[in-house]
């Protein structure tokens, strides 16, 4: 019934923006070819971020609405697969300390006026795509751009994460996370130094909010 | 009010780091004295140039993060503080506006209206200042004492505060009356202790240094 009124709503002429809209959000990456990952074990991704031991500080802006925060990031392992993600103000100041077990987020601590459900999920979101700790059912790999980009897909569900590793530098340049058609997080990673990145950008798609990061340890 | 504002000014006196320690400290018995005794120096004081390293404990690390900076205060509650490593921060304060320069972006803050980073920031700068120092309604202070130094206990009050502070302890050498630490411990017991090193007093400080443009 729903179709065949959606059906009869683009017959009697949609705007032309909508169907640019559906092919605007289609996913570019839907017909890759791509094959099972039969590993089944992210540490198999050659991504250095959530594997490395070291104490990493990052040099932190994030843009929120209206609001700037700015400070030190601060992301530790501390043990496999368990990791520490902390922001303090330049004077130290703590802002918010998370923990992530094995997939599960967990808040530490929050400044009262970030904690708030909607604000704490969004973080999850997006330290849980950085430091792929999102579950997930199923992996795939699959090539893009003339083998320049080899790539893994961690699937859960409608939701797929996306990360792309440059094959020239064997870095993982670029993540991105999708629900059905939709781009809803990307980040991308660049100037990699001792095999981890100096910089890092963060950006939603469907909500205002941007986080820049500039290592500074 | 400008006494008020300035009065912690007057600890940042000369002399080395001397480790701050909070062991065989006793309570002061003669606050009044105490306190009149650091606010005649104070009238003293025009400028203030002092260097400083700011070490931030936390629970989940085994080092503590450093960072490194300079500061300059002239007289009346004009302050530069900036960080100089690992990473560029400059914040200046005059009597009614925040100046922030990272890297190259500059941005301005009106000091009543932007609550928040004013709450957070204020901590800090008033420790400097001494209006925190002297806000008996934000703050229950205690003062202590050992051979060396005044110990002196800040608790706050509100509970928006306290929330994120559970005390900020200030080190007094006594033999100068300069400020050698502060240590801001947060509900969760992670700490930043930052100690002044190098300080000069009433040097020429140029009125550039608080220009967040020059």
């Amino acid at each position: 019934m729903i179709n065949s009124t959606s059906i009869n709503k683009l017959k009697t002429g949609v705007p032309l923006f909508i169907i640019f809209l559906l092919f605007g959000c289609s996913n570019p990456y839907k017909n890759l070819t791509k094959t099972e990952f039969s590993a089944k074990n992210i540490t198999e991704i050659p991504y250095s971020l959530p594997q490395s031991e070291k104490t990493l500080i990052y040099k932190t802006s994030i843009d929120f609405y209206q609001r700037n925060i700015s400070g030190l990031l601060i992301i530790k392992k501390t043990e496999k697969q368990n990791y520490r993600i902390a922001l303090t103000t330049q004077f130290g100041l703590k802002i918010f300390d998370f923990a992530l077990k094995e997939g599960n987020f967990e808040v530490v601590y929050c400044i009262e006026y970030l904690n708030k459900k909607s604000i704490i999920s969004t973080f999850e979101d997006d330290f849980k795509l950085l430091l792929m700790q999102n579950k997930f059912e199923q992996i795939y790999t699959f090539q893009k751009d003339k083998q320049k980009y080899k790539g893994w897909i961690l699937q859960s569900g409608k939701i797929n994460y996306y990360y792309f590793l440059n094959t020239d530098n064997n870095h993982i340049e670029k993540i991105e996370q999708w629900k059905r058609n939709a781009k809803k997080i990307s980040v991308v990673l660049y100037d990699y130094n001792n095999n981890l990145p100096l910089n890092i950008q963060l950006e939603h798609h469907n909500i205002k909010l941007k986080m820049n990061l500039k290592r500074i340890q | 009010m400008n006494k008020i504002i300035i009065t912690l000014f007057s600890f940042f006196l000369f002399l080395g780091v001397i480790k701050a320690q909070e062991e065989n400290f006793s309570k002061v018995f003669d606050i009044e004295k105490t306190k009149a005794n650091l606010e005649q120096l104070t009238e003293e004081i025009s400028t203030i140039k002092s260097q400083f390293i700011q070490e931030k404990h936390l629970s989940f690390l085994t080092e503590n993060i450093i960072s490194k900076g300079e500061f300059y205060f002239k007289n009346p509650g004009f302050l530069r503080w900036k960080y100089t490593e690992p990473f560029e921060y400059l914040i200046i304060f005059t009597d009614k506006n925040i100046f922030i320069k990272d890297e190259e972006n500059i941005s301005s803050f009106d000091t009543e209206s932007n609550k928040m980073f004013s709450e957070i920031n204020n901590i800090m700068t008033g420790t400097i200042q001494g209006n925190i120092f002297n806000d008996s309604e934000r703050f229950t202070v205690e003062y202590f004492e050992n051979n060396q130094q005044y110990l002196l206990k800040l608790i706050p009050k509100m509970q928006e505060m306290k929330s994120m502070l559970q005390s900020i302890h200030i080190f007094i050498d006594k033999s100068d009356l300069s400020v050698v630490s502060i240590k801001m411990t947060e509900s969760s017991n992670d700490y930043t202790s930052i100690t002044f090193i190098d300080r000069k007093l009433n040097t020429t400080i140029d009125n550039d240094k608080f220009n967040i443009h020059k």
